[in-house]
């Protein structure tokens, strides 16, 4: 199990889900793939299968239309998995949380487990955002573990 | 005795070889693109991580197909280990892929489906190569069985390459297609690479997953074992030859963009047979 | 019940094989009810079954016929062709150039039988008429066998058959008439050494499929019919005409004599390139596929017992069985390269096909290309792949068309695009798809060991081997796409379904399954017993250099020729792995239901909550739409207008080589 523990943080698989950004905080997501920050240094790939992934990075806001997508994708992402809510509009909202067609932030529809705020936010957030978001791994790990006990 | 260590040691040390070859590529791909690159224990991480996910099926067949093919995958490169009669190792490793394959065609999604069709595509252009490339070793030294194979070359001191040097080049094609490399990566890419989402993967998850990559190993070390006999008059050459042609493949991932289906055809059909005809037919004349 | 089988002698057995089934047929034919028809199909079935197993276990034997019925046999010899010259002349109307191409070469046939039996061959003896080796036993066995369990499954079959066409009088009665006849017919074929009667069997199985492929009576069918007939025929004239100038050249007219080598004359060639021509039109090779094609018409047993137990497997059996009388010769060249021309070119014909039948089709003289190289190839290495593919082909084939046509009654179509997650909807006849076509392209089973055995016997000849190689990648392509596609099923829990099978239906799909499965089991033994020994039993030149030199370059296989294991096939752990695999897979399918969770296919999101097996995408306005994906056909590459017309000519000029070595005589 330890094995399995440790090769959980070092091997985060990520898949992002675009709800309807700027487009802003997409490119800073990129930008962690770019030699200049290269997450790939941690193992994390971006991988475009949520089947594959272990974290969910959700930027953009989230509206009526979008959040059934994004409820399914979540769900077909198998356990252990986290969600990371990148930039304002996916935490909260951000400028259009007013708006009639504008979701207050994707934890009204999936459980997000890391916050990263900015706007856009930055790529090193991004990535101490996925790194917190290992750390929650294995408190999830043991509640499942607990869980199947 | 001896062979029942053999098997097992060949079951034991590929995976582990062939996740530490991947980890090497990954990380050389990486310095190429001017990136740091994850560890060289990355693949082996990758593993453990996805056997630790839970199990999601679309249908309860794909476990049957999974399992298929990793012991079709270890059963070929066993048989290789062994000296066996080497058309009957590629088909054997036609078993593997075809229940991939069939894993894949098993999910009515669009791009498993998809991913299944170019993965047939795949056998039928590396396929007649592989096949060939052992036509010209028999034509050569007169077996089809690997350990004569070998033993021919010990014995009369000429490597395969010096008789076959165009089928060698033919196997650089093969084994681009094989080790899922640019330009021929069409039904899936080996890296993180996105092409029709996952292509043949698509729909296999968590553990199949991992076994699946597991699999891919053991074919991986069987392909590289196949371009090591073409040196097996010197085993340290031909250590060599494998890290060469290993080194190459990265080498041609990195500068080409992948191709179309009809493209990878065309190549393996057109050049690759007719180098391996001219190969021979030399060979035969020579004679 | 096996000391009585065995107290059966040579002549009771000779009749319950050839002669049984006309009988029955004939009584099929005044029988009217269906019940009673079939009573007597499935007694004939099961007494053809024993008494095959009874020439098994009896082995060889040989038998010679009462003199006065070599004068019968004349007679029914002309009354045969007349019957085919009316029944073509009948027919001209759908297609004037078949049908009197067909007389005009009956009348040809007529003439040359006159002149042949009452001037050239008078009186002429031939001792025995009929015999058997284990080439003739494994012929009948699949014969008796499988022809009769495809018998069975007709019985349904038609019954449905007709349902569906609407008829008021039933035409069953003639139908099981030719299609049990058919079986004697067969049998006759093998068991013949005496040419003459060898040839009378060969035309009926000729009138045969030319009755049944027309069957229906559509315009199409008859057609069709007809161009099987007049290829046909115009094999059967070169048949004849190569029995004439073979008695005329060597004063023979025995079977055994020109295959023991007893016979010593150069101009055998010339006789044999006929014969030879003869089989390559029944077993539908290039250029004479055509017939073959237009025989999928037909209803599916007529199909199922064209392609794979008869009549196209009399073709290749008098190749294969002629081919020690042409060995070392260049005919033997010729008829390997137009063997291997069929091979490749078939198999990618096949690639370019939707309709389940054509697959099936191209792929049946694909495999009767790869065993016409075989017999080519000419070594004793080279025959035993020939017999294997033979028994596994013959077994696998059936098997699929058989299921091809119970799918086709259960789905009402023939189209693979139709048939995806058919195992949802017809269970067990998927599944038994699926073996059929796994026993057709992967190891460790029959077919795939009989084209290793090939490729190790064309081992000294490169340029052959390349199209073995790419004939054999190729038939990976349509076989595996289509057992996926079979398979595919729905994320879903499919409510369980249980077909409503015919047990007369049921019955034969199952035997063939497990025979196709429980002969690769008992392959080795089946190997030794019965194929090496008829295998090296004519090749003595061969076999003496082979024994004068244990390393002679024959290919691995050949240096255990008779010993205990199967060369260096590892086929042990093949099968060891296969169980392995079975265990691990019962656990894991078992355990997965507890712990394993369901998902629906990744669509990009969506999760079509719909209640429809195919999971769909959103447009606008949340609308759903349904996506399309079928098999890469390519049929810019593999279409039947690409490739047809290049390889007949192809074809043709490898003919023609070969009547042109053969007149020369060549000796390699």
């Amino acid at each position: 199990m330890g094995l399995i523990n440790t090769s959980r943080a070092k091997s985060p698989w990520v898949v992002h889900f675009d709800c309807g950004s700027c487009n802003g905080c997409d490119i800073e997501v990129l930008a962690c793939l770019t030699p200049l920050y290269d997450v790939e240094r941690f193992g994390i790939l971006n991988i475009g299968n949520p089947k594959h992934a272990d974290v969910l990075l959700v930027t953009g806001t989230v509206n009526p239309r979008n959040e059934r997508v994004l409820r399914n994708v979540y769900e077909q992402m198998p356990e252990p998995k986290v969600v990371v809510a990148i930039g304002a509009c996916a935490c909260t909202g951000g400028i259009f949380s007013e708006c009639y067609n504008v979701v207050q932030g994707a934890d009204k529809v999936i459980p997000v487990d890391v916050y990263v705020p900015g706007c856009a936010a930055r790529p090193e957030a991004i990535i101490d955002g996925v790194v917190l978001g290992l750390q929650k791994f294995q408190e999830k790990v043991a509640k499942m573990n607990s869980k199947a006990v | 005795m001896n062979t029942t260590l053999l098997v097992v040691l060949a079951i034991v040390l590929a995976p582990i070889i062939g996740g530490l070859l991947s980890g090497i590529d990954r990380k050389i791909t990486a310095r190429v693109q001017g990136r740091f690159g994850p560890p060289i224990l990355q693949p082996f991480y990758d593993v453990f991580k996805l056997l630790g996910k839970e199990r999601f099926f679309t249908n309860k067949v794909q476990i049957v197909y999974v399992i298929t093919y990793l012991f079709f995958a270890m059963l070929s490169f066993v048989l290789f280990v062994l000296g066996q009669d080497l058309i009957a190792i590629i088909f054997v490793l036609t078993v593997g892929g075809g229940a991939v394959v069939m894993g894949a065609l098993s999910v009515r999604s669009p791009y498993s489906q998809i991913g299944g069709q170019r993965e047939i595509l795949q056998m039928l252009a590396y396929d007649p190569l592989l096949l060939i490339a052992v036509v010209g070793m028999y034509v050569v030294t007169g077996s089809f069985k690997v350990s004569e194979i070998a033993a021919w070359q010990m014995t009369n001191a000429t490597p395969l390459l010096y008789v076959l040097p165009l089928v060698f080049i033919v196997l650089v094609e093969v084994l681009t297609i094989k080790m899922r490399k640019s330009p021929f990566d069409i039904s899936a890419c080996h890296h993180g690479h996105q092409e029709i989402v996952r292509g043949v993967h698509t729909e296999f998850s968590g553990p199949y997953l991992a076994l699946i990559e597991i699999a891919h190993w053991y074919e991986l070390m069987l392909v590289l074992g196949f371009v090591g006999l073409f040196f097996a008059s010197n085993l340290y050459i031909a250590a060599a030859l494998i890290v060469a042609m290993f080194i190459l493949e990265i080498i041609i991932d990195n500068t080409t963009a992948r191709l179309t289906w009809r493209w990878m055809l065309k190549s393996a059909w057109g050049y690759g047979l007719i180098l391996s005809v001219i190969n021979i037919l030399a060979l035969q004349f020579i004679k | 019940m096996l000391n009585s089988l065995l107290m059966l002698d040579n002549s009771m057995l000779l009749f319950v094989l050839v002669a049984l089934p006309f009988i029955a047929g004939f009584l099929c034919l005044a029988l009217r009810n269906h019940s009673a028809r079939a009573v007597v199909v499935v007694l004939t079935s099961v007494v053809l079954m024993i008494a095959s197993v009874g020439l098994l276990l009896k082995g060889s034997f040989q038998y010679t016929m009462p003199e006065q019925w070599n004068e019968i046999l004349t007679y029914l010899d002309f009354a045969l062709l007349a019957y085919i010259l009316f029944q073509a002349f009948y027919s001209r109307k759908f297609h004037a150039v078949y049908a009197y191409t067909t007389v005009i070469l009956a009348l040809i046939s007529i003439a040359m039988v006159y002149y042949f039996d009452f001037f050239m061959a008078h009186g002429a003896k031939v001792d025995p008429t009929f015999w058997a080796d284990q080439l003739s036993v494994i012929m009948v066995m699949i014969i008796s066998i499988v022809g009769s369990l495809i018998c069975i499954f007709g019985i349904p079959y038609m019954k449905d058959h007709e349902h569906h066409l609407h008829l008021s009088v039933t035409r069953q009665p003639r139908f099981f008439m030719y299609l049990v006849l058919f079986l004697g017919a067969m049998n006759g074929i093998v068991l013949a050494n005496n040419l003459v009667w060898l040839l009378f069997f060969w035309e009926i199985t000729t009138l045969c499929s030319f009755m049944l492929i027309g069957h229906d009576k559509t315009e199409i069918a008859t057609v069709n019919g007809l161009r099987a007939i007049c290829l046909n025929m115009l094999g059967g004239v070169g048949f004849t005409a190569g029995v004439m100038l073979l008695f005329n050249n060597t004063h023979s007219l025995s079977l055994i004599d020109i295959i023991s080598g007893k016979i010593q004359h150069p101009l055998m060639i010339l006789p044999l390139a006929l014969m030879v021509f003869a089989g390559m039109t029944k077993a539908a090779q290039l250029p004479f596929q055509s017939w073959l094609l237009g025989a999928m018409v037909a209803p599916t047993p007529v199909s199922a017992l064209l392609h794979s137990s008869t009549m196209v497997k009399a073709g290749v059996y008098l190749i294969v069985r002629l081919a020690p009388a042409y060995a070392d010769t260049w005919l033997s060249v010729t008829v390997a390269v137009a063997g291997a021309i069929t091979f490749v070119v078939t198999s990618a014909l096949a690639v370019g096909q939707s309709n389940g039948k054509k697959v099936l089709a191209y792929s049946t003289i694909a495999n009767l290309g790869l065993i016409v190289v075989c017999a080519g190839l000419n070594t004793p290495l080279a025959y035993a792949g020939a017999v294997i593919l033979i028994i596994f082909h013959a077994v696998s084939k059936a098997l699929l068309f058989l299921c091809v046509g119970t799918i086709e009654h259960g789905i009402g179509s023939r189209d693979i695009e139709d048939m995806h997650g058919l195992v949802d909807r017809m269970p067990l006849t998927a599944v038994i798809s699926v073996i059929g076509m796994i026993t057709m392209f992967l190891p460790p089973f029959g077919m795939l060991i009989g084209k290793w055995t090939a490729m190790e016997a064309a081992a000294m000849q490169p340029l052959l081997l390349f199209l073995l190689i790419l004939g054999s990648a190729i038939t990976i392509v349509f076989w595996l796409r289509w057992a996926g596609i079979l398979l595919s099923t729905s994320s879903r829990p499919a409510p369980r379904v249980t077909e409503p099978l015919s047990i007369l239906t049921k019955t034969p799909l199952v035997a063939l399954a497990a025979a196709a499965i429980v002969l690769n089991v008992v392959v080795i033994q089946l190997y030794n017993k019965m194929i090496a020994p008829v295998a090296t039993a004519y090749y003595t030149k061969a076999m003496a250099v082979f024994s004068a030199n244990a390393a002679a370059p024959y290919g691995s296989l050949l240096t255990n020729l008779g010993a205990s294991n199967f060369g260096s096939f590892t086929l042990y752990p093949l099968f060891g792995t296969i169980f392995v695999i079975i265990l691990i897979s019962v656990y894991a399918v078992r355990k997965a239901d507890a712990t394993h969770v369901v998902t629906a296919p990744y669509m990009c999101g969506e999760i079509g909550d719909n209640q429809e097996e195919q999971p769909r995408f959103r447009a606008i306005g949340d609308g759903w739409v349904e996506y399309k994906h079928s098999n890469y056909y390519m049929n810019n590459v593999f279409g039947e207008e690409v490739l047809t017309t290049g390889s007949n000519i192809l074809a043709i000029v490898a003919i023609l080589a070969m009547f042109y070595v053969s007149y020369l005589g060549l000796m390699r």
